[in-house]
């Protein structure tokens, strides 16, 4: 407890003496606030008493990543498939070098897969139209196929990448639509195939 | 076959769609006028339809490359005026 104090006046003292302050004595001291201590988590510092842990940093799992060339694009640049961009009325359309039916579907048609990560033009346009006239005009070539198609699918189907287009949504539904096409099409073992590498695909066929 | 050249005595446009107006619009987008082109220049007797809709299927171009043609309507309403009907 602090008594109180009179004000030594100016009168009273010397000039140089300061002019003293009142303590009252219902004043309490003001208690010592020490600097909270930032750290990171998990570390010894963190385990102080007046330490602030800071927030984990942001993991970017939403952050949109840029995909690296494909080997799609590198074939293409070099003239290596059989297709030529055609534009008519409607938009854009492939025109094929060689009969779809002729085609090597084992070489082809899981490159096409492979270039669906691809977001620019042209390549996103003929992977996916490239893709839709294969499958609609390979008939019993697909199935031997499957298997090597399951794979670059699962990694395209990995990405949240915005996929803008005039008739699909997004790549995860491409995607799906991809492999129901593929059950449908590609006989009786199609969805066992499927559903060996992609364990979360449901079938559209069996009840 | 076809048979030796055969040309059109009159042309008019399509005003309103129609399966023949459909195949038409196919041949018309591969480069040719119609089924009897296509015929003439490629030598050939049938030509390659869808059997659930008869739709042109497939066509071989003058740069003999391949169009690829769905099973089902390609050819939008906004479209079918411009398709070309040839006489003989």
């Amino acid at each position: 407890m602090v008594a109180e104090k009179e004000t030594l006046s100016l009168n009273k003292c010397p000039d140089k003496m300061p002019k003293r302050t009142k303590l009252l004595a219902q004043q309490p001291l003001p208690a010592h606030q020490p600097h909270p201590l930032v750290s990171e988590g998990f570390t010894v510092k963190a385990m102080m008493k007046n330490s602030v842990v800071r927030g984990p940093p942001a993991a970017g799992a939403f952050k949109e990543r840029p995909t690296k060339p494909t080997v799609f694009r590198k074939f293409y640049e070099r003239g290596d498939f059989p297709i030529a961009l055609e534009h008519d009325s409607k938009g854009n359309k492939i025109a094929w070098k060689v009969e779809i039916e002729k085609l090597d579907f084992h070489h082809y048609l899981p490159l096409f897969f492979e270039g669906l990560c691809e977001m620019t033009f042209p390549y996103e346009f003929f992977a996916r139209q490239g893709i839709h006239d294969m499958l609609e005009h390979g008939g019993s070539k697909i199935l031997p196929v499957i298997p090597q198609l399951v794979i670059p699918i699962k990694i395209n189907s990995g990405d949240g990448i915005d996929y803008g287009q005039q008739k699909r949504e997004n790549i995860g539904d491409l995607i799906q639509e991809t492999l129901e096409v593929l059950e449908r099409r590609g006989g009786g073992d199609a969805f066992i195939n499927i559903k060996y590498m992609v364990p979360t695909y449901e079938s559209c066929l069996l009840n | 076959m076809a048979s030796s050249d055969m040309k059109p005595k009159s042309i008019s446009h399509a005003k309103k769609w129609s399966e023949e107006i459909e195949n038409l619009y196919r041949f018309q987008q591969a480069g040719y006028r119609d089924e009897i082109e296509y015929k003439q220049v490629k030598q050939v007797s049938m030509v390659d339809r869808w059997p659930e809709t008869g739709y042109v299927k497939k066509l071989q171009r003058k740069d003999n490359t391949f169009y690829y043609y769905n099973k089902q309507r390609e050819c939008d309403d906004k479209e079918v005026h411009k398709v070309k009907i040839y006489a003989y």
